[in-house]
């Protein structure tokens, strides 16, 4: 028996007879473990998310639960079955019950099986809806909707839980609040869950892994700091797009060479022949500005994100490089103007393809 | 395909409304007595140019007044708008035979309208500037002030669901009022209006007791005709296929002008409820003109006439065994509904959960009984029956079932059942498509069995669906006249059967006192349930 609580193995997800991610293996080792699958709208992750709760079938690979077979291409365990709870996207409350009705409906799931370590009233506070308790789905907002579904899903304590974008509408102004609840309520129920997201600060927040999916493929499944500072493919790269593709010679164990940066130092994450050509691959915090210095740049572009600006620099070979400031820093430049780039360049990680 | 109860219960369901309508269908291919070639030569072209004429004409003025009086209970405030919401469905408490009898009884020489005119000014010869509602006209009033309410209803509940942003938006493009009624509220309640009015169609085509009465021939009378005069059951059946034929192009061609557009308010998009507009003055009056004649001519109209002759031959309601009729009526509209209503709610979850196209095209083929008139249906049911006990029952050693199925309760339930089966199965199906299929999902993932699914999730929120359905139904089967007239047993009357007979013999004074009950019983099923009706509509 596999010592994983939960695993995919070898699973093509096809939604009408139509595969739409393939052959995707993934596992979550302990039970309370939070992970989160991570890919650009219709990917296919809800189909992911729909397969795992029996809600589609699999013709191939398994899908297995605490060591019990949720899903193979003999075994198809029902979704009333499985103990597997998902909150869907869109409001799915039953439109003829209250919002604290339809929360209570879930708490009739388990009732028998399993201590209580949540009750209504603690979840209505946690995620903030006991103003909406007595009111019909049509009368909440969106953002609301989510969250009560949220709740009703978290008062079955299943033994899985799958949340699907859940807070794709909720305000950016209470987005980060309840991203924090939700961390600390899945934490003190200790209920494994999935959860699927386009918002890579949302996936990088509240997973302990990371799953992107992209082009059919589970391309990268590790831990958030890797996906980002490490990922194992340029289409990785281009999703996450947080950095660009340079090319470069390798020069020595350390070094390598770019024509418009000069030398490079730092540790290679995968060992290269000395005098391979590489794309390298360069991230906004990877370079450094420093006024003082010769490497100078043109600014041909300058983004205010609140806490930091990211400068796009135009090299001589006309490659445009992100650049990471702190917004405190002591004065801004325009576009047109040089931006020194401090020497020698130093990058912890180098990642090259 | 996981063959489960819900699919087994749905498929049996549908087959067996589905056997008396392939009997209908199989008799197309049978040989015909000469009664055709006699009809080819005289009237055949009479019964299509009066049945065109009367559909065209009963369609045009259902929609003028069912939409319109929806369109002003809908999006405007006036005195009496609030009474006016619900009183318009009263018309369905008249059946058209009845109302045709009540056109007759004011408008004929020495009626009520004489009558009235004596007693106002004295005696004089009225009747030759009294107006005569009868022949065509009679019959195109009749159905159209009986059936209007299809169309009320259901463009009421469309323009209900529309959203104040789409009103709001054609505020913003400039429209005057009557632009955005034509341009916007109108063509987004189209489904709904021309779902109202296939329902008129199909009914009109049917319509006998209201055509028999005025003696209008129809293809209609020419089906009671040949199966009556010329026992040419395979002529009738090919007559009512022609028929179905006819409707089913008319909605063919409706749906293909609609193109790729589509209808449905985008529930993603938010939803705005709409504020009325507050009518006062000569317009606020003009929309309580409209609702009230309508509401006039369509319940008060015939009420009033059932009730004088009522009052003015008392003796009529002496003679009649009222206890009796009024227990068998409501003994075949109980027992037809709550059929009804069971099987239809089985048969729509069962398409629902199992999603499988041999059961669709089933359940879509098991729907088309409405659109067979009644008299055909109650005698393909004997014909099959006659069929079945010859040629199986008989072989197989057993006695012969036809007593128990035709001239019993249970055969003109069976054939209500089959006839008004698609009236049942639409409405819930509508019902049903107001929920989202993740909500099932979300019943399933609470640990929610199908049937714990279909009890407790699906039935509650149904609820008010199934109340109106059921009172639909019930409202059709009180109606009913052929399928009851051939099919009940030996001296079991009914309001309606015995106001047909005693309106056919020509004592129309005798065929008050049922009607008049007829329509007590049907307002009052209205009147309990109109708040139900209204609260589905989200009010």
């Amino acid at each position: 028996m596999s010592k994983n609580f939960f695993e995919v193995k070898n699973v093509d997800f096809n939604v009408s007879n139509k595969i739409k991610v393939k052959n995707v293996t993934f596992s979550i080792e302990n039970e309370g473990d939070v992970i989160c699958l991570l890919g650009p709208s219709g990917i296919g992750k809800t189909t992911i998310l729909r397969t795992i709760a029996g809600l589609e079938k699999i013709k191939k690979g398994s899908i297995i639960l605490n060591g019990k077979t949720l899903s193979s291409e003999k075994v198809n365990l029902e979704p009333e079955d499985r103990n597997v709870s998902l909150a869907f996207q869109d409001n799915s409350l039953f439109p003829h019950y209250t919002v604290e009705k339809n929360i209570l409906l879930g708490s009739e799931r388990n009732k028998e099986k399993k201590e209580k370590k949540i009750n209504l009233k603690e979840i209505v506070d946690l995620l903030d809806i006991f103003h909406i308790l007595n009111k019909y789905p049509h009368e909440i907002s969106a953002g609301e909707a989510q969250r009560a579904s949220l709740a009703r899903s978290l008062i079955t304590q299943p033994d899985l839980l799958l949340l699907d974008e859940p807070l794709s509408n909720v305000d950016q102004s209470f987005k980060e609040e309840i991203q924090v609840r939700l961390k600390k309520i899945l934490h003190k129920l200790k209920i494994t869950t999935i959860i699927v997201t386009h918002d890579s600060y949302e996936a990088f927040y509240l997973g302990s892994k990371c799953g992107i999916i992209l082009n059919q493929e589970l391309k990268q499944f590790d831990d958030p700091y890797k996906v980002y500072h490490l990922p194992n493919s340029v289409e990785v790269v281009n999703f996450l797009n947080r950095g660009i593709l340079v090319p470069a010679k390798v020069t020595g164990k350390n070094t390598l060479e770019n024509w418009d940066l000069g030398t490079i130092e730092g540790n290679f994450i995968k060992e290269y022949p000395k005098g391979s050509n590489v794309q390298l691959l360069l991230q906004p915090e990877d370079l450094e500005h420093d006024d003082t210095s010769n490497l100078k740049l043109e600014v041909v572009d300058r983004k205010f994100r609140g806490t930091n600006f990211i400068y796009t620099l135009k090299t001589p070979s006309n490659t445009l490089i992100p650049v990471f400031v702190h917004s405190h820093h002591i004065h801004q430049h325009e576009v047109d103007e040089k931006f020194g780039i401090k020497r020698p360049i130093h990058i912890d990680h180098i990642v090259c393809f | 395909m996981r063959i489960n109860f819900w699919y087994i219960s749905s498929f049996v369901i549908s087959l067996f409304v589905i056997i008396p309508i392939l009997t209908v269908f199989s008799s197309f291919f049978e040989s015909t007595s000469n009664y055709y070639q006699v009809l080819k030569d005289t009237f055949l072209m009479e019964y299509i140019f009066n049945s065109l004429i009367l559909l065209v004409s009963v369609l045009l003025l259902t929609f003028l007044i069912g939409t319109g009086s929806a369109y002003l209970v809908s999006f405007y405030n006036f005195p009496f708008s609030n009474f006016f919401k619900w009183a318009l469905i009263l018309s369905f408490a008249v059946p058209p035979y009845i109302y045709a009898y009540s056109l007759t009884a004011f408008f004929e020489n020495y009626g009520t309208a004489y009558t009235i005119l004596k007693n106002l000014f004295g005696e004089g010869n009225y009747n030759q500037n009294i107006p005569k509602f009868d022949g065509l006209l009679g019959v195109v009033l009749s159905i159209s002030f009986s059936l209007y309410a299809y169309v009320y209803i259901l463009a009421r509940a469309s323009f209900l669901y529309q959203s104040q942003n789409i009103i709001d938006l054609g505020k913003n493009l400039g429209f005057t009022k009557f632009k955005a009624f034509y341009s916007i509220i109108l063509p987004a309640a189209r489904p709904a209006i021309v779902a109202g009015l296939s329902l008129v169609a199909m009914e009109t085509l049917a319509e006998f007791g209201a055509v028999d009465f005025f003696s209008i021939n129809t293809l209609t009378t020419g089906i009671y005709n040949s199966w009556i005069a010329f026992d040419d059951l395979a002529f009738a059946n090919q007559l009512s296929f022609f028929l179905l034929l006819f409707i089913f192009a008319l909605f063919i061609l409706e749906n293909l002008s609609r193109k790729n557009a589509k209808y449905h308010f985008n529930a993603r998009s938010g939803f705005k409820q709409k504020q009325k507009i507050q009518l006062s003055g000569k317009k606020a009056f003009l929309a309580f003109f409209f609702c009230f004649l309508v509401l006039f001519l369509s319940f008060l109209f015939p009420l009033s006439q059932m009730m004088y002759w009522t009052i003015k031959f008392p003796e009529n309601l002496f003679d009649l065994n009222t206890l009796d009729l009024l227990t068998n009526t409501l003994y075949l509209v109980i027992l037809s509904s709550l059929m009804l209503i069971v099987f239809g709610l089985v048969s729509n979850y069962g398409n629902r959960v199992n999603k499988d196209k041999t059961l669709n095209i089933l359940s879509t083929l098991s729907i088309s009984g409405y659109a067979i008139p009644g008299v055909i249906l109650a005698v393909a049911f004997i014909t099959f029956i006659a069929w079945f006990d010859d040629s199986v029952v008989k072989n197989l050693g057993f006695i012969s079932i036809k007593k128990v199925f035709i001239g019993s309760i249970l055969g003109l339930v069976l054939v209500y059942f089959i006839r008004f089966y698609s009236l049942a199965y639409n409405g819930i199906k509508s019902g049903y498509e107001k929920i989202n299929i993740s909500v099932d999902e979300s019943s399933y993932l609470l640990g929610y069995s199908k049937r714990k699914t279909f009890m407790n999730i699906h039935i509650p929120f149904l609820r008010n669906s199934l109340l109106f359905i059921g009172i639909l139904v019930s409202l059709e089967i009180i109606r009913e006249l052929p399928i009851t007239l051939i099919l009940r047993p030996f001296n079991f009357e009914t309001f309606a059967t015995t106001a047909y007979i005693s309106a056919s013999e020509d004592l129309l004074e005798a065929a008050a006192v049922p009607s008049l009950f007829l329509i007590l019983i049907a307002t009052f099923f209205i009147i309990v349930t109109s708040k139900y009706i209204l609260r589905d509509n989200n009010e």
